[in-house]
């Protein structure tokens, strides 16, 4: 299925300048459909208020982490659907073996291009 | 740029700003608690985040420099560094680049400008484990134009174990040593001239190895205090909390400029109601009119109050950067100190928060420079080694009162006696009359410095009367207590807003004038036989001390009218100086929002504004602390005349 230009995108990062990037990026591929959180547990709460087609969450973030987060949207009924890609700093293995085996749909490590985004997301709507 | 890459560019600037200010003195906590996880986190990813949004900016040198400290913090947080002084120190330098690397980007859009080799090199030692101190290099500035210093000669460990640390070597001209990036970081208001000082002679002076064993001294004293830790963990906990939006000053000070015209619109519709109640007051409508004016002034007043309170900042965010200062300034002298900070949630306007960082500054290096005794006349005197500094902010009425006190060995009253004379800032006859509160407080005049050796620290040739002026620059005032060997206590009282102030109007001839009623001490009734003439000035006896007095006719031109035999005498002062200023009647207290004069009469002497009265007058409000200081150079040439 590929992806839904007016589908809703969470952008999740703690620093609001990454969240502003990321959204920013997500517009140039024509995404215009965006909210936004600051941690795992608010980005949640907004999950299940409404209907998502996508999370980008960063990795590291107080309250609630972003494979904390992926965790509890697997766990969900509601929402063990929605695709989640994960932003890193560094392809550290042992983190994406987590991330893999807690069900992640991608990753894509920072800084990243609209390109490398669009790759990425292509992988994930086929 | 794109307009939305540089508000994103702004963005970060202005997000990671914050997040030094935070790491700054989250590194302070660790010192003292090292084994704290949860802190080690929160530092760990405020460099992160930092880094990350910096790799998609395209600042390399940045991420560069990020990216080596949070590696060594990701070691340090799982557990496969131990947090030691000198770890600490290379992240703080690695921060103070980042600063640097900052002020680059504000001013030239990219950070290529600063060289990050030395501090990177420095860090990737850390990293794999060399911290030896002796061995390592002295860090290279990080600007441009400053040479490398050579590495001073570091003493062996036993020797300088034994005997306190010398207090580094003065600096050289602070003039010279400032660099381009120091003069951009200051035009650019990131940083004080002071700061910049500061930073300089911390690179160029600091012995590596003495620092280090400076730093493992002030662990097991354990300089910082469990309280103040608390303290400040628990301040920023509140902060994560607050629901917040980021809001553009400039936007903010346009809502309380047409606060301030509302307020204008608000009296004189008062007055023009209670105009109609006198001649009209069967007309049912004008009890209407009476009854919603009543209603429109509460809800001025509310909206006005309120409009302040989102200009309120707590004083946190001017003290968060001193626990850093103190540490830095102590190691170099060689005291210990202890920082105090009480009421940080006290909340003042920005604009005055603005203002009060540089003299706040200035007042704490004097504490820790002349208040606190060296170590061995401490012990001498029978007190702890450890000096204490304490500054605490609270609001008393419509006041936020400031107090920065020490314990170290307090004002000498007549060591200001014989400098005050010595310098002509008073007469003899004048410091007779005088107690010796009012003699300490000369130190506030122009011309007046107490210490007796000029040092790097405080003695910058800037006074105390820059921080007064400073201070009243803000409306205002700060004064001095203290008790030989037990301490000083500086007190500085400052109004809540700026914008809008209580006032005495005044009529002279045809012209009204507000007094800002914070500096009126009292108005006096009296005939033209009371008015003495001394040397040629016009004084007042008042209760058997003499008065100057002030004509505003005189002042400002005025053409008298008509020859009068009676006068009102509003004596107004700021702190211990004193004017009468004779006016011919005294018309009402008002509020008034000061508009300022605009650029083109910006220079008007003696005139700190204008403002609208309720009858839709214009009236000047006079700067009583500038005709106080004409008063005084005139008298002062008529002394040496």
């Amino acid at each position: 299925m590929p992806a839904d230009p007016n589908m809703k995108i969470m952008v999740v990062d703690d620093m609001s300048t990454m969240r502003r990037i990321v959204k920013n990026i997500l517009k140039q591929l024509g995404f215009a459909n965006l909210d936004e959180a600051e941690n795992g547990q608010e980005a949640l709460a907004k999950l299940k208020a409404d209907k998502f087609g996508f999370v980008v969450s960063d990795w590291n973030m107080p309250v609630m982490s972003g494979i904390e987060l992926l965790r509890a949207i697997r766990a969900d009924g509601d929402l063990k659907d929605i695709p989640v890609l994960m932003v890193t700093a560094e392809a550290q293995k042992e983190n994406i073996v987590e991330a893999a085996q807690a069900g992640v749909s991608n990753y894509v490590v920072k800084p990243f291009t609209a390109e490398t985004l669009q790759e990425k997301m292509n992988k994930i709507f086929k | 740029m794109s307009d939305e890459m540089e508000e994103i560019r702004n963005d970060f600037l202005v997000e990671s700003q914050e997040m030094i200010e935070l790491l700054d003195q989250r590194f302070i906590i660790l010192e003292t608690d090292p084994a704290n996880a949860e802190l080690l986190n929160e530092i760990f990813r405020a460099m992160h985040s930092m880094k990350g949004s910096a790799g998609f900016l395209g600042f390399t040198h940045l991420v560069d420099v990020t990216h080596r400290a949070e590696s060594i913090l990701n070691k340090l947080r799982q557990g496969d560094m131990t947090v030691t002084p000198q770890v600490i120190t290379a992240i703080l330098e690695a921060i103070d680049v980042v600063k640097l690397l900052m002020a680059d980007i504000r001013e030239s859009g990219t950070d290529a400008h600063v060289q990050t080799e030395a501090v990177s090199q420095k860090l990737d030692q850390v990293l794999a484990g060399k911290t030896g101190g002796a061995a390592a290099p002295t860090p290279a500035p990080p600007s441009t134009a400053a040479p490398t210093p050579a590495p001073a000669a570091a003493p062996t460990v036993a020797e300088t174990v034994a005997k306190p640390i010398p207090p580094a070597e003065p600096a050289g001209d602070s003039a010279q040593a400032s660099t381009k990036l120091g003069e951009i970081l200051i035009n650019e208001g990131a940083a004080s001239k002071e700061q910049i000082i500061e930073a300089l002679d911390r690179q160029e002076h600091r012995p590596p190895l003495g620092e280090i064993l400076v730093q493992s001294q002030v662990i097991s004293e354990q300089t910082l205090d469990a309280a103040l830790q608390k303290q400040q963990v628990k301040g920023t906990r509140k902060g994560e909390e607050e629901q917040t939006i980021r809001v553009e000053t400039r936007r903010l000070d346009s809502v309380m400029n047409l606060v301030g015209e509302l307020v204008l619109g608000r009296n004189r519709m008062m007055k023009i109601g209670g105009g109609l109640d006198q001649s009209h007051e069967n007309d049912p409508l004008v009890r209407e009119l009476g009854e919603t004016l009543a209603q429109l002034n509460l809800v001025t007043t509310d909206l006005q109050l309120a409009v302040m309170k989102t200009r309120m900042l707590p004083i946190r965010k001017v003290l968060s950067k001193f626990p850093r200062m103190v540490r830095d300034l102590s190691q170099k002298m060689g005291k210990q100190v202890r920082l105090e900070l009480q009421g940080e949630e006290t909340e003042l306007d920005k604009s005055v928060a603005d203002e009060i960082g540089d003299p706040l500054v200035h007042l704490v290096r004097n504490a820790i420079d002349h208040g606190l005794e060296p170590v061995a006349d401490r012990q001498k005197a029978g007190k702890p080694i450890e000096g204490i500094v304490c500054i605490s902010a609270c609001q008393e009425g419509n006041s936020i009162v400031i107090r920065i006190e020490d314990d170290g060995r307090g004002l000498q009253v007549e060591k200001i006696k014989a400098k005050a004379l010595a310098n002509g800032v008073v007469s003899e006859a004048e410091l007779a009359a005088m107690d010796p509160r009012q003699i300490m407080n000369l130190i506030f005049l122009p011309g007046f410095s107490t210490a007796d050796q000029v040092t790097d620290v405080s003695g910058r040739g800037v006074g105390m009367d820059v921080v007064r002026t400073n201070i009243r620059r803000i409306n205002g005032t700060v004064e001095v207590q203290s008790q030989l060997g037990k301490g000083s206590q500086i007190t500085i009282k400052l109004p809540l807003t700026i914008a809008i102030i209580q006032a005495l109007l005044v009529e002279v001839e045809q012209a009204t004038f507000a007094i800002p009623l914070g500096s009126v001490v009292e108005a006096v009734k009296i005939t033209r036989a009371d008015i003495k003439t001394i040397n040629g000035r016009e004084v007042l006896n008042l209760r058997e001390r003499v008065l100057p007095l002030l004509r505003l006719t005189d002042e400002f031109e005025i053409q008298p009218d008509v020859e009068r035999d009676k006068f009102y005498v509003v004596v107004a002062g700021m702190g211990e100086k004193q004017v009468g200023v004779v006016v011919d009647r005294l018309r009402s207290q008002e509020e008034v929002v000061i508009k300022s004069m605009g650029d083109y009469l910006s220079n008007l002497k003696g005139i700190a504004g204008a403002t609208i009265t309720g009858e839709g007058k214009v009236v000047l409000i006079l700067d009583i602390a500038e005709l106080l200081q004409d008063i005084r150079m005139n008298h002062l040439a008529e002394v040496a005349a």
